[in-house]
């Protein structure tokens, strides 16, 4: 730690080096090395258990790695959280919202929480419920919101700073169609306009349709990385994926009862 | 195969045991908590048994009957006030099995009696077998022996039926407010005994305690301890007649659980009636953060807590168990005892348990509080606006007590030096639980019940809550003997020291728990999140 780290315009949006995570005896994430350069769209694949989600936690500064760094646009998310967390907007999965909020009500929690001027927190709330097409006058609670709103609320309220970074974990689990193609336009939109979003998925269709990069992740380490054309090849998505990741074949036999 | 009682014990035995696997601290937790349990059992086996070892015919028909009234009265009060119910076994998971409910309650309830409070009060009672067995043979003891284990039954019929009646009602909105002048109806009915109790203590006047203990064995509170006694004495008679009213009484308490357990049985989805609230024309922030609240990052998250307070059941359960307590408390004991003095006793307690609402404030959050973690709050405007948002209850809850106990009393000069004692013990009360909640905070179960706890948290709520109250009242003896040696003094520098005293205190917890949470952030996300 004798020089620090000079930031430069070149630095990637994420670079994560050798981050390691161990629960208990199991190995979750098993040293990962990644840069995701800014202004990508880039799509973190894995199926279910394959340390996405906590390689994503310990990215944003919610989850300690046992070793190994994460850097947010040059800046250290361990080293200097704060500099580091108020570039990037998140969306955890499997992590509940305050929902004993109404969404205006949670949308101007975070924009307070984030420092934001309380004038450009209102516009801007207003704004994101009535493009969201959440209702900018609707008060119910978002305990009571469907799973799809829930979503959505919780990308706006990842989106409500302007961050530069968006980490987002399975952003599109429970959104019915409209609503998807809702956020893939804004998310595109985002991206157009110089930002970066990093998001994870085991939905190939979004991702060969969305992603510019993506990496293939298995047992805690990234098996493929690269662009989408890299990656792909002359072949689907899914084959590359099911080949490095090395599901089960079906033999026909298994299940006879059914 | 016929699902029986046995296979629920098994499950509830697995689920702790799983609990306790790789879990240090859950694990030390548990053998506290078993130690603590094993000494009560022991002092109140000692206790119990002691008329008869005495050979005191007229002390046992006492003794016996209130002693057991009282444990029933703890395993009705406890659960809603400190421990919660141990709820490893929650009846929403049990849905969507084809179990009859007659075999459902049963087996929730034979797993009830399978766990560390069930097992040393039974221990603590046997004592009571051994007294019947020294004043009146083989044939009274056997008796006694049903009586006490009809007895653990009442106990824990009682405790589960009430927090699931009060867990049922705190969930919709409509009989809430019933639900809190219930709660105060049954706090109420600590005042008689206490009554009782004191003026025995006081004038040393057993021929009272004798009749009220007279009286209390005919209730369902002490008939199930009185009747090993009963056959000793000679009033063979009473022992059917007590035992059916005992067991008529469980049967109503079961029959009552079982109406709530059903409606518990939906799940929160079925109590999901969207609440839709009035269109506001007002913006964002203003519909969060009210006016007199800075619009800033403390304001947001005082604003918020102060919101969640009242719409989060586990908070509202125990906001309004303690409102309760907190006023029925030191009002009973200022009007049995008559002085300023011994409520003021009371009201260091009362103020302690202010404080140790907050105690698990992270822990009623959940994975929720990853939004503050991303945000990067620092620390001690975190716990800061927390404790503001508490306060907008806790404060004016306080003022009131103060209030009462001074009318009650009668010493309504008294009310500023009692308000500053209960401001002293909040603020010490704070100061123990601010780097508490950091350390020692906890998952609680993802249940619609408020009461329920995992395996392991009621022992860590009560822990936590009896190790704050210790730590106030001995950081806050200087305020007590100061009131106790200044006499009149006190009256009128009670109030600028003891809030003195408080503030004091709580910047220095607030100091100290600060970057405690800065460092600790992700580690406290991660312990009040874990796995349900």
């Amino acid at each position: 730690m004798s020089v620090p780290h000079q930031r430069s315009s070149a630095d990637p949006a994420l670079a994560l080096q050798g981050l390691f995570k161990r629960f208990d005896a199991k190995v979750a994430v098993a040293g990962i090395d990644l840069d995701v350069p800014a202004g990508s769209f880039f799509g973190l694949l894995g199926p279910n258990g394959a340390g996405k989600t906590t390689t994503l936690s310990m990215a944003v500064g919610l989850l300690r790695p046992d070793a190994g760094q994460a850097r947010i646009l040059g800046y250290d998310v361990w080293a200097d959280p704060t500099a580091a967390k108020s570039r990037i907007g998140v969306l955890p999965d499997g992590v509940r919202l305050f929902d004993r909020l109404t969404g205006t009500e949670l949308l101007a929690y975070h924009g307070l929480l984030r420092g934001m001027d309380a004038d450009v927190v209102d516009r801007r709330s207003a704004e994101l419920m009535d493009v969201l097409e959440l209702g900018a006058t609707n008060r119910t609670l978002v305990v009571d919101y469907s799973a799809g709103m829930k979503k959505k609320i919780g990308l706006a309220c990842a989106m409500l700073h302007a961050p530069r970074l968006l980490v987002l974990d399975e952003p599109f689990e429970a959104v019915d169609p409209v609503s998807a193609a809702l956020i893939r336009d804004i998310l595109h939109r985002y991206v157009a306009g110089g930002g970066t979003v990093v998001f994870s998925s085991h939905v190939m269709a979004v991702v060969e349709r969305l992603c510019s990069h993506v990496a293939i992740m298995a047992e805690g380490t990234i098996r493929v990385h690269g662009t989408l054309a890299q990656v792909r090849g002359e072949r689907s998505l899914e084959d590359v994926f099911v080949e490095v990741v090395g599901g089960r074949t079906s033999t026909g036999s298994e299940l006879a009862w059914l | 195969m016929a699902v029986s009682a046995r296979h629920f014990v098994r499950l509830k035995l697995r689920l702790t045991a799983n609990g306790l696997r790789s879990q240090t601290w859950r694990v030390v937790l548990f053998v506290l908590g078993a130690l603590m349990a094993l000494s009560w059992a022991v002092v109140g086996y000692a206790a119990f048994s002691l008329p008869g070892l005495l050979d005191e015919q007229r002390a046992a028909e006492v003794l016996l009957p209130l002693g057991g009234g009282v444990i029933v009265l703890g395993w009705l009060f406890l659960p809603l006030v400190f421990f919660g119910v141990d709820e490893s076994l929650d009846p929403a998971r049990f849905a969507l099995l084809p179990l009859p409910r007659r075999t459902l309650i049963k087996g929730l309830f034979v797993a009830a009696l399978a766990g560390v409070p069930a097992v040393a009060t039974f221990a603590g009672t046997l004592g009571m077998v051994h007294a019947a067995a020294r004043l009146g043979g083989v044939a009274a003891a056997l008796v006694e022996l049903v009586g006490v284990t009809t007895g653990l039954l009442l106990c824990v019929a009682v405790s589960r039926a009430v927090t699931s009646a009060f867990a049922t009602a705190l969930r919709s909105r409509r009989a809430r407010d019933l639900a809190t002048v219930l709660l105060a109806a049954t706090a109420a009915l600590l005042g008689p005994l206490q009554l009782a109790a004191l003026a025995g203590a006081q004038h040393a006047d057993w021929g009272r305690v004798g009749r009220v203990a007279d009286v209390v064995a005919w209730t369902p509170f002490g008939a199930p301890y009185s009747i090993g006694v009963d056959l000793a004495t000679g009033r063979a008679w009473a022992v059917p007649v007590k035992l059916a009213l005992v067991l008529a009484s469980i049967g109503l308490l079961l029959w009552w659980w079982s109406t709530t357990v059903e409606r518990a049985m939906l799940g929160p989805a079925a109590n999901a009636r969207p609440r839709q609230r009035a269109a506001t024309s007002r913006g964002p922030v203003a519909q969060l953060v009210p006016r007199w609240l800075p619009r800033n990052r403390f304001g947001a998250i005082a604003a918020r807590e102060a919101r969640y307070w009242w719409r989060e059941t586990h908070r509202r359960a125990s906001l309004i168990t303690f409102g309760v307590v907190g006023v029925f408390l030191p009002a009973f004991v200022g009007a049995a005892s008559g002085s300023a003095a011994a409520p003021t006793g009371m009201l260091l307690l009362v103020g302690a348990l202010a404080a140790v609402n907050l105690a698990n404030q992270f822990g009623f959050d959940g994975s929720a509080y990853a939004a503050d973690v991303v945000a990067g709050v620092p620390g001690r405007v975190e716990l800061a606006s927390r404790v503001a948002g508490f306060s907008a209850y806790a404060g004016p809850a306080l003022l009131v007590i103060a209030v009462v106990v001074g009318l009650v009393t009668g010493r309504p000069h008294s009310i500023p030096a009692l308000v500053g004692t209960l401001v002293a013990a909040y603020g010490t009360g704070l100061a123990i639980v601010l780097p508490t909640s950091v350390r020692a905070a906890y998952a609680l179960p993802d249940t619609v019940n408020p009461f329920a706890m995992s395996s392991g948290g009621g022992l860590a709520k009560g822990l936590l809550s009896f190790g704050a109250l210790l730590g106030a009242a001995l950081l806050t003896a200087p305020l007590q003997l100061g009131a106790l040696l200044l006499g009149d003094v006190w009256l009128w520098i009670g109030l600028p020291v003891g809030v003195g005293y408080g503030a004091a205190a709580f910047a220095l917890g607030l100091r100290l728990a600060g970057p405690m949470l800065d460092r600790r952030a992700p580690e406290l996300l991660a312990t009040v999140s874990a796995a349900q």
